[in-house]
């Protein structure tokens, strides 16, 4: 049976509870955000060859892994692919990062910023990335 | 690493520009961070923050296995990294670049070109290595004696080789990517060649008979094996080879996968030495 694992952090927990209170502000905006990002990523999740993501803003983050023992792992890889190419990105002036992919001998992983959330999809090889992108960025 | 090692990675880095001028920056470090090659467009200071980058994401990629390619699509540019034999590629080019072209440059052409300067033991200082490995095979285990020469192979007519036999130029090297075919009527021992590689062979060799072609892989697999042209003329002209199923189990090697091809040219005086033999024969 698959395992799943999702953590919220206490922010987001906070930011529900208020909803029916507050009316549209910024932090509603950013929420809107990572709740349709958690959404498009949950049916990403789905299609063949993708073994799992991460999407991380400054409040909460959702994972979601095939293998939930790697979580560990694959977060600090994924924390680590974000500032390493956001340096790069600085020092070789590509100007905003749209993508990163990093292929390594058995996995990809598919790299992305949308506003100040983070979203990282792990997938097999020969899974097609390039759907993926266009899912995220619908 | 030599010199010339440098050197040869340089001249071809160097082309880059000419290929395609969007290519803005290129260089090759190796596992030690040391830049083996650069088109210095850009500052040492630069390439080290990549290289302390790059390595930062290689340390804690476990979970993926060894790191084959790093790409960053930026909104002006794209830079991809290619690991090749322990050295790294990184490749700055701006959208404008034809996608495909930077594809061959820096997946395929590049890391198959650092693939024959490493077997080249003069260029790559692996004879130093050979040297001092302890082993190394002695001649008489290389060699088979000489009675077992003489055993199983007929004395040729040296008469024959004395022919004023003029000098053949090397056998084009080809890069294809691999198909499979099979069915009923496929012989599983002949590979099928794209028919203008070999229209370019016979323009070549002129009468020449070429009957096998020299087959190896990226991982360093060879076998030699007879050849038909592609069939269907819409698969010529794509660069692809087909196998039946026999020789990609004999390379160890599947669909996709490139390997290198040249024709088996026999030489003048190894005709003639056949043709005689047969004569003999008789």
């Amino acid at each position: 049976m698959k395992k799943v694992l999702k953590q919220k952090t206490s922010a987001s927990t906070t930011e529900t509870v208020f909803t029916d209170q507050v009316v549209i502000t910024a932090v509603d905006d950013e929420n809107s955000v990572f709740t349709r990002l958690s959404a498009s990523l949950a049916e990403i999740r789905k299609l063949k060859g993708v073994l799992g993501y991460i999407l991380r803003s400054n409040t909460s983050a959702t994972l979601d892994f095939t293998e939930p023992e790697k979580i560990t792992e694959n977060a600090i890889l994924s924390s680590r692919i974000h500032d390493s190419c956001q340096e790069i990105t600085k020092q070789f002036n590509l100007g905003q990062t749209e993508s990163v992919l990093v292929e390594g001998e058995n996995v990809k992983v598919l790299c992305m910023s949308i506003g100040e959330n983070n979203i990282s999809v792990f997938m097999e090889k020969n899974a097609t990335h390039s759907g993926i992108i266009k899912r995220i960025l619908m | 690493m030599t010199e010339n090692y440098s050197a040869a990675l340089q001249t071809i880095i160097n082309e880059f520009k000419n290929i395609t001028p969007e290519i803005t920056n290129t260089f090759i470090f190796n596992k030690n961070c040391e830049i083996v090659a650069s088109t210095e467009t850009t500052t040492e200071n630069q390439n080290k923050k990549l290289i302390n980058a790059f390595n930062d994401i290689a340390d804690h990629a476990e979970t993926i296995g060894e790191v084959e390619t790093l790409t960053i699509q930026g909104a002006e540019s794209q830079l991809s990294i290619t690991s090749m034999n322990n050295r790294f590629l990184v490749n700055v080019s701006s959208h404008a670049a034809d996608e495909k072209m930077v594809k061959m440059l820096t997946r395929v052409i590049v890391p198959t070109f650092v693939k024959l300067l490493d077997q080249i033991p003069e260029l790559s200082g692996n004879e130093l290595l050979q040297a001092k490995n302890p082993e190394v095979k002695p001649l008489e285990e290389i060699v088979p004696p000489i009675e077992q020469v003489t055993q199983t192979a007929p004395i040729p007519d040296m008469s024959a080789s004395f022919n004023s036999e003029p000098i053949l130029p090397e056998p084009p090297v080809n890069q294809f990517m691999v198909e499979k075919i099979g069915g009923l009527l496929v012989p599983s021992d002949v590979v099928r060649v794209d028919s203008e590689v070999i229209a370019k062979w016979h323009d070549i060799y002129g009468d020449k008979e070429i009957t096998q072609v020299h087959i190896e892989t990226l991982e360093g697999k060879a076998i030699m094996c007879g050849f038909k042209p592609i069939k269907e003329a819409s698969n010529n002209g794509k660069g692809i080879i087909q196998f039946p199923e026999k020789v990609l189990q004999a390379l160890q090697t599947s669909k996709g996968k490139l390997v290198i091809v040249k024709p088996v040219i026999p030489s003048q005086g190894e005709k003639s030495v056949e043709t005689k033999n047969k004569r003999k024969h008789n």
